[in-house]
């Protein structure tokens, strides 16, 4: 091992320098909670007995068709039986606070290598319940060789009364004409809290295709950053996310052009009921020379209560002369005329406004990128929305 | 089947329905005609219970119940169908889920079971066929990209799947070519019987060459102003609308 243990001062430390809402990129987001859980799980010396997780292992696994390699609270669960993967010591430390706490307290990384193209997608279901507060770190590696293709599912879920923090990274690189297809799924319990960073390069002619579904948590922060250094990359991705009573959710995406030409597209769409928050920030850099550069971003929110709240904010930078930009933000309530219109035909209000928050996620749930899981994402959206619908009993008042 | 007694209505405040009386009764078919602002939209969109319209005076029955007491879908379950004179597109709902769920909201309430999916779709597409529709309507959104005669026959089609006693169609005829005159036309006529009453509200006569009504209504400025059977329709053809705001003055 080359990575020097960490004295308890040490880690209270990079616990004590988490981003705060002084630093511009996480204004709305408070991390208090994760420093207060980090700190409380540190000073009653990291341990805590795991909870029972293989109901909710197999809800997952069995519902989807793939590869799974489930990582509980923080720990590769043996034997790893995927061709390609591998356990991996340590995590890179970057920049950045989170990379640092994740490469201090990393038990297990995990480093995927597809070599050509995959007949099943492979699954990583990160997973964490403990009897206690707990911290756990994730850090997955996925390289995909030159002309590898293959679709990944990434799963988020935890289980348990007590507090917890999951600080999760993930880091896919596309080789040259690699194509990968993306899903992830964030369905943690009400009341946890998570950072999530997916990072991902494209090589040149590559395509990546991504879907973000945030479904659960009580404090989630993702964090998107795509970086295209090579000519003819293909990028698009979406994200879902369904907050309800309580719940803050925080999408920050960023794209880098570098050269061109080359193609980024993606659409965040979110439904928001009873007292919640959500954030998006959508930022694209064309950076100087990416001409031929093709960057389009969207986000579209469905409030359904004046509680909640979204902050929206698309960024465009642009250093290139040739390139094509565009960006959309809309946010607004039900369409009273769809409504009454629906009711007109026999549906009561709560169902048709059921029918309707669906129709608004159901494109993002048809473009779904992976085939074997789009019966069981479905389910779950649909699940969530009822859910989300009777989080804010006022909203049929 | 439904007496309408007084009615006076506002929406903000404007008042538009001025003490509207009118009584429809089972078997038969009516038509409310009038020039544009006449209140002709709104006496069709208060029956079937629009939220933006404020009831101030009179009152509503329908078989015997007080209708404004009952929230939009309630009086749908009950039979009440409006045609909309500008259907709602909406994309992400299909059109086949949309029938089905609306025939199904009445059958629960009537204490029937669900359809079946097998005979549901059967029968869509037969009453389809009646309405020259292409069955791959059924699989697109709700209205979602259909031109305005396609929007006008899936409103006759939800119509004739959800059989109501009180159909109010609301210029169902308008911006139709002829052939889909025709075909909504035909699509009215066949749900004519002895138990159910078919309003129909427009601003020309020609649906009502293929539609015989048994009672015309002039509506102006809020009120019924004159009422016959349909030859008073075709002397508001021939005549126009300003001899009717004169009679109703005079």
């Amino acid at each position: 091992m080359s990575r020097q243990p960490h004295s308890i001062d040490e880690l209270q430390d990079i616990v004590s320098r988490l981003p705060s809402t002084r630093n511009e990129d996480w204004k709305y987001t408070d991390l208090a909670s994760a420093r207060d859980i980090s700190s409380r799980w540190l000073a009653a010396g990291r341990e805590s007995l795991s909870l029972a997780l293989q109901d909710e292992v197999e809800a997952v696994t069995h519902a989807i068709d793939a590869n799974w390699i489930v990582i509980a609270n923080g720990e590769l669960q043996h034997p790893i039986d995927v061709n390609g993967a591998s356990r991996l010591d340590d995590a890179p430390s970057s920049d950045t606070v989170l990379a640092e706490l994740n490469a201090a307290l990393l038990k297990d990384g995990l480093r995927l290598r597809i070599e050509d193209a995959l007949d099943k997608p492979i699954g990583i279901l990160m997973i964490d319940g403990t009897e206690d507060a707990s911290v756990s770190q994730a850090y997955v590696e996925i390289e995909f060789a030159p002309g590898a293709s293959g679709e990944i599912i990434e799963y988020h879920a935890s289980k348990g009364d007590a507090d917890q923090y999951a600080n999760t990274i993930v880091s896919v690189a596309l080789g040259d004409a690699a194509s990968a297809r993306h899903l992830r799924v964030q369905n943690r319990a009400a009341h946890h809290v998570q950072t999530g960073h997916t990072s991902v390069s494209v090589g040149r002619d590559a395509n990546y295709t991504m879907s973000g579904f945030d479904l659960g948590g009580g404090l989630i922060r993702n964090d998107v950053i795509i970086d295209i250094a090579a000519a003819g990359a293909e990028v698009s991705f979406d994200g879902l996310y369904l907050a309800g009573e309580g719940q803050h959710i925080d999408n920050h995406t960023r794209v880098d052009h570098r050269v061109g030409p080359a193609r980024s597209r993606q659409e965040y769409r979110g439904i928001l009921n009873g007292h919640c928050r959500c954030v998006w920030n959508g930022k694209a850099i064309v950076h100087e020379g990416a001409d031929g550069t093709d960057a389009d971003q969207a986000n579209h929110n469905l409030l359904l209560s004046e509680k909640a709240e979204i902050d929206a904010k698309p960024e465009l930078e642009i250093y290139a002369d040739d390139v094509k930009c565009s960006h959309g933000t809309t946010v607004g309530q039900l369409d009273e005329t769809s409504l009454f219109y629906l009711r007109s035909r026999g549906l009561d209000k709560r169902h048709a406004t059921q029918v309707l928050t669906h129709a608004f996620a159901s494109d993002l749930v048809a473009r779904m990128p992976v085939d074997a899981a789009k019966e069981a994402l479905a389910t779950v959206v649909e699940h969530r929305l009822a859910e989300l619908l009777d989080s804010d009993p006022d909203t049929f008042s | 089947m439904l007496e309408i007694s007084n009615l006076h209505c506002s929406i903000g405040d404007s008042e538009i329905l001025r003490g509207l009386s009118l009584s429809v009764n089972a078997g038969e078919v009516h038509a409310i005609m009038g020039p544009n602002g006449s209140g002709k939209s709104t006496l069709a969109q208060v029956i079937a219970g629009h939220q933006d319209y404020e009831v101030t005076a009179g009152a509503v029955t329908y078989e015997g119940k007080d209708l404004l007491d009952l929230e939009p879908e309630e009086r749908a379950r009950e039979g009440i169908f409006l045609g909309f004179q500008y259907p709602v597109e909406i994309p992400g709902v299909n059109n086949a889920y949309l029938l089905k769920t609306a025939v199904n909201a009445k059958r629960k309430h009537q204490g029937l079971g669900e359809v079946d999916a097998f005979e549901f779709l059967k029968l869509a597409r037969e009453k389809m066929a009646a309405l020259g529709m292409d069955p791959k309507f059924l699989n697109r959104g709700v209205n979602e990209g259909f031109s305005g005669g396609e929007k006008k026959r899936n409103e006759i089609l939800q119509m004739a799947m959800l059989e109501p006693k009180l159909a109010i169609l609301d210029e169902t005829d308008s911006g139709l070519d002829i052939d889909a005159l025709k075909a909504v036309a035909e699509g009215v006529n066949s749900l004519r019987n002895p138990d159910r009453a078919i309003v129909l509200v427009t601003h020309y006569q020609r649906l009502l060459d293929y539609v015989k009504p048994d009672f015309v209504h002039v509506l102006s400025e809020g009120q019924i102003v004159r009422s016959g059977d349909k030859s008073l329709a075709l002397e508001l053809e021939d005549k126009g609308y300003d001899w009717v705001r004169e009679a109703a003055s005079a």
